[in-house]
């Protein structure tokens, strides 16, 4: 069974068909990659799939179980955390808490547990606390772990989306475009970095424009074009693909 | 427990004693709009339900005025959660005319109920408000207010401020917090209110009307959004200042409007937003010491690695 | 007077009050549809207007008609200026200070007024003694309609037509509704997306500005604190239409003040207010879109 199943996902936006039918599997411990021209609907599946949109027809399916139109703090709570491709951190935060936040999934702490700080919510803290940073470390973040989130450099800003979505402890990582806006040396260590992840016994599955980078990173690659799967396969097999070509690749050779 | 009443000038007592009680206000709206960024235009409707219930159990069962002040605050909460659960699902603009609405809703069934004593207002509430009793009020509501900060709860608070999408992506449920928030700073509010009423003796709904909600709006933008030390501040200028200066009403609420456009013009984080006060004590007493307490704070801090 | 009648003349009530609701309600609408914002300063703006227009009528005894239209200018005018100072250097903030600001406005606006005039009801002269004598047709079953209430409707009316024209025939329109659409891309294509946010406010303005002299002529009293509740008001219709909607906020307001003179009517008339954000939570709840909005889907 696949990780993750996208099963005839279809959304409609008015009269647009952002997502039309899209059939699509992410297998555990795998890097899956989701391709296609811009507006092609990628980053739609992604919000399908969060749970930030409900699909119009269709399901998304994690461990079998389904998960469409489910609130997104569930979905991460199952085990999915996102990245966003437009980063969205929480600027005037430190950089600490931005990652803090990110577990909150998997701690219990309310406001009686604020108030009273019983040494069970004390514990809790402290391991949120270890977990911050060695999810900040894992990014090379740790040494900026008290600077507001907002002052970072685009590149490290991206960095932090990736090092927060680690700290909800995920068992699938959603990257959107995670190397846009970065030079090629940055580039070099994010591939660095998601092989890592992935040999954490993470699945990863992520939306690129990058096609270098996708093709050297990923298992597997499905194109979309005009929110429909033109291709799917692994990257050798997409590259040849026609169907690609056209749609895509023709504009921008490999 | 009486070790401070008496020991100030009556009128400078009262004036301590008022701000006191906006600072409890302020940080009640500073939790809700300040720290979660959801704009309340009703938060004196808070401080009337809890005026007002507080009133009631002073006068009609006669109760110690812990029950009172407990039965303001819990009053003012239970309100918060009804207005509270359908209004939060709105995004911010929305909010902010739905509390309006319902300030006034408050204010005019005020004017139409006998057992509270209707246009007429309601007297005879017995002064318990003292000077000390504020006080110890205002440092457990300043305690939890820095515990609440500085929790998981108090975090996912400001990722809904900064982002509630984000938020959401990151497991939090924003509607089921932004509902908990708003009964926590309504629950607040209440307990201000019944302090208010047995300080002031009298209650009257034109007391609590929209302008109230602008002056601790006014009080929490002044000091800086979100900043429990900036909160305080506000609260201390603002209502010791016209006291003071003995400004007309009319010149007071103009000056608040012109503050409102000011501060978000020129400083919209307020006196003291973005100054982390904890770090500039440690600072100050780091360079008057010259001991190395704050870095000391900071090896804690880093202890995870 | 039977039920019918009854009914008849609360509906032309209605109408009338949902007139001037409307006019204000357009501005909120227009404001919103183009940089997402909610104008707390504008029933304050219609609070002025009537002034204005009560100004130039008893002061300057001018003509109704030039009243009427300086109270327009002056409203543009007036809201052109706060909008440059007071909301366009927060466009690129965050959301809660343009409000914030926006509130301030307000207080401002209304407490100014308040220094300026005091807080006692000013009357508004007759229209018998400036236009014309007022009369009163029978319509069906006993009903009434007078020429005061033919008069506030046909105006307003006449003015929401005009409105139409402009955003759907002119280039300024045009323009308007490409910024509405997107803001950043508007501006690439060439529109100065500053000048025609000041017309949008400077036109919502105008109508709010009209509201408050055609208020002011149909009660016959302004205040100071006239423009909140009628503003908060407008801004239900706005809503209940579904904002950013032009023919929303015309319906919204007429259908608020037709519920509100039935409320009236039946005899819950101290529940007239309540009422009002009554509707505004239900349909914030069930139907946030309003009645002719169009669904918005979040971008993320």
């Amino acid at each position: 069974m696949a990780l993750l199943e996208l099963n005839k996902l279809t959304i409609q936006f008015g009269g647009l068909i952002a997502v039309n039918k899209v059939d699509l599997k992410v297998e555990k411990g795998q890097i899956s990659a989701l391709i296609g021209p811009n507006g092609a609907g990628k980053s739609t599946a992604f919000n399908l799939a969060t749970g930030i949109y409900s699909p119009t027809s269709g399901k998304v399916l994690y461990k079998g179980q389904d998960i469409s139109g489910k609130p997104p703090y569930y979905i991460n709570g199952l085990g999915i955390a996102r990245t966003f491709q437009n980063i969205r951190l929480f600027k005037e935060l430190t950089v600490l808490d931005n990652v803090k936040i990110g577990c909150h999934s998997r701690s219990k702490a309310g406001i009686f547990g604020a108030i009273t700080r019983l040494s069970a919510i004390k514990n809790e803290e402290k391991q949120i606390e270890e977990k911050a940073f060695q999810a900040l470390k894992l990014m090379g973040l740790d040494k900026k772990y008290d600077e507001f989130a907002d002052n970072l450099s685009y590149g490290e800003q991206r960095c932090l989306e990736i090092a927060r979505a680690m700290a909800s402890e995920p068992e699938l990582l959603l990257l959107d475009e995670p190397a846009a806006g970065m030079n090629l040396q940055e580039k070099i260590v994010l591939i660095e970095k998601i092989n890592k992840i992935r040999e954490m016994g993470l699945t990863i599955f992520l939306v690129e424009h990058d096609m270098k980078f996708v093709m050297g990173l990923s298992d597997r690659v499905a194109v979309l074009d005009y929110g429909v799967k033109i291709a799917d396969g692994t990257p050798e097999e997409v590259q040849v693909n026609a169907d690609v070509i056209a749609a895509y690749l023709g504009k921008e050779v490999v | 427990m009486t070790l401070l009443n008496g020991l100030l000038p009556p009128y400078i007592e009262s004036i301590a004693i008022t701000v006191g009680i906006y600072i409890i206000m302020a940080l009640g709206l500073n939790l809700i709009t300040g720290v979660t960024g959801q704009l309340s235009l009703g938060h004196a409707a808070y401080m009337s339900i809890g005026a007002y219930a507080s009133a009631v159990v002073s006068l009609q069962l006669g109760m110690p005025f812990i029950f009172a002040l407990l039965a303001g605050g819990i009053a003012a909460g239970f309100f918060g959660l009804i207005i509270g659960y359908p209004t939060l699902r709105l995004t911010g603009d929305y909010l902010a005319i739905a509390t309006l609405g319902f300030g006034e809703i408050v204010k005019s069934l005020l004017f139409n109920m006998p057992i509270v004593g209707g246009a007429m207002g309601l007297a005879g509430i017995p002064f318990k408000s003292t000077l000390t009793v504020t006080l110890i009020v205002v440092i457990i509501v300043i305690w939890m207010m820095v515990r609440v900060e500085r929790s998981r709860f108090g975090r996912a608070l400001l990722a809904i401020r900064e982002d509630d999408i984000a938020a959401e992506c990151y497991g939090i449920n924003t509607s089921l917090y932004k509902v908990k928030m708003f009964v926590l700073g309504t629950f607040i509010a209440g307990i201000g209110g019944a302090l208010w009423a047995h300080k002031i003796m009298v209650l009257q709904p034109r007391d609590f009307g929209f302008m109230k909600s602008i002056e601790i709006l006014n009080m929490v933008v002044l000091g800086g959004l979100g900043s429990i030390p900036g909160t305080v501040l506000g609260a201390i200028v603002l209502t010791s200042i016209p006291e003071v200066l003995r400004f007309s009403s009319d010149y007071r609420m103009l000056l608040y409007g012109a503050l409102l456009v000011i501060m978000m013009r020129f400083r919209p984080n307020g006196l003291l937003g973005g100054v982390d006060v904890t770090k500039l004590v440690k600072k100050s007493i780091k360079s008057i010491t010259g001991s190395n307490f704050a870095d000391k704070e900071k090896k804690k801090v880093k202890g995870g690695n | 007077m039977d039920f019918t009648s009854n009914f008849i003349v609360q509906l032309i009530n209605g109408i009338a009050l949902g007139s001037t609701y409307a006019l204000i309600a357009l501005g909120y609408t227009m404001v919103y549809g183009i940089i997402m914002l909610i104008n707390f300063a504008h029933g304050e703006i219609y609070m002025v207007g009537a002034f204005v227009g009560l100004a130039l009528v008893t002061i300057f005894k001018v003509h109704i008609i030039i009243a009427f239209l300086g109270a327009m200018l002056f409203c543009m005018l007036m809201a052109v200026s706060i909008e440059i100072i007071a909301y366009r250097p927060l466009r690129r903030s965050k959301r809660l200070a343009a409000l914030i600001s926006a509130i301030g406005i307000s207080i401002i606006l209304s407490n100014l007024v308040n220094l300026l005039v005091g807080p006692k009801p000013q009357t508004f002269p007759s229209i018998e003694k400036i236009l014309f004598e007022i009369k009163s047709f029978d319509l069906i079953a006993g009903a009434q309609i007078n020429t005061l209430q033919i008069l506030l409707i046909i105006v307003s009316a006449i003015l929401m037509i005009g409105l139409q024209y402009i955003v759907k025939r002119t280039k300024v329109g045009k323009a308007m509704r490409a910024t509405s659409q997107d803001y950043d891309t508007a501006a690439l294509m060439g529109i100065n997306v500053n000048r025609i946010i000041s017309y949008t406010f400077a036109i919502g303005s105008a109508l709010a500005g009209a509201g408050g002299v055609l208020v002011g002529i149909y009660f016959g009293v302004v205040k100071y604190n006239m423009g909140m509740l009628p503003g908060m008001k407008a801004f239900t219709a706005a809503v209940l239409g579904g904002i950013g909607s032009i023919p929303g906020a015309m319906f919204g307001g007429i259908i608020l003040g037709v519920i509100e003179m039935m409320t009236v009517a039946i005899g819950f008339s101290s529940y007239r207010d309540a009422i009002a954000f009554g509707i505004l939570i239900l349909v914030l709840l069930i139907k946030p879109t309003g009645l002719f909005g169009k669904q918005i889907f979040k971008k993320v």
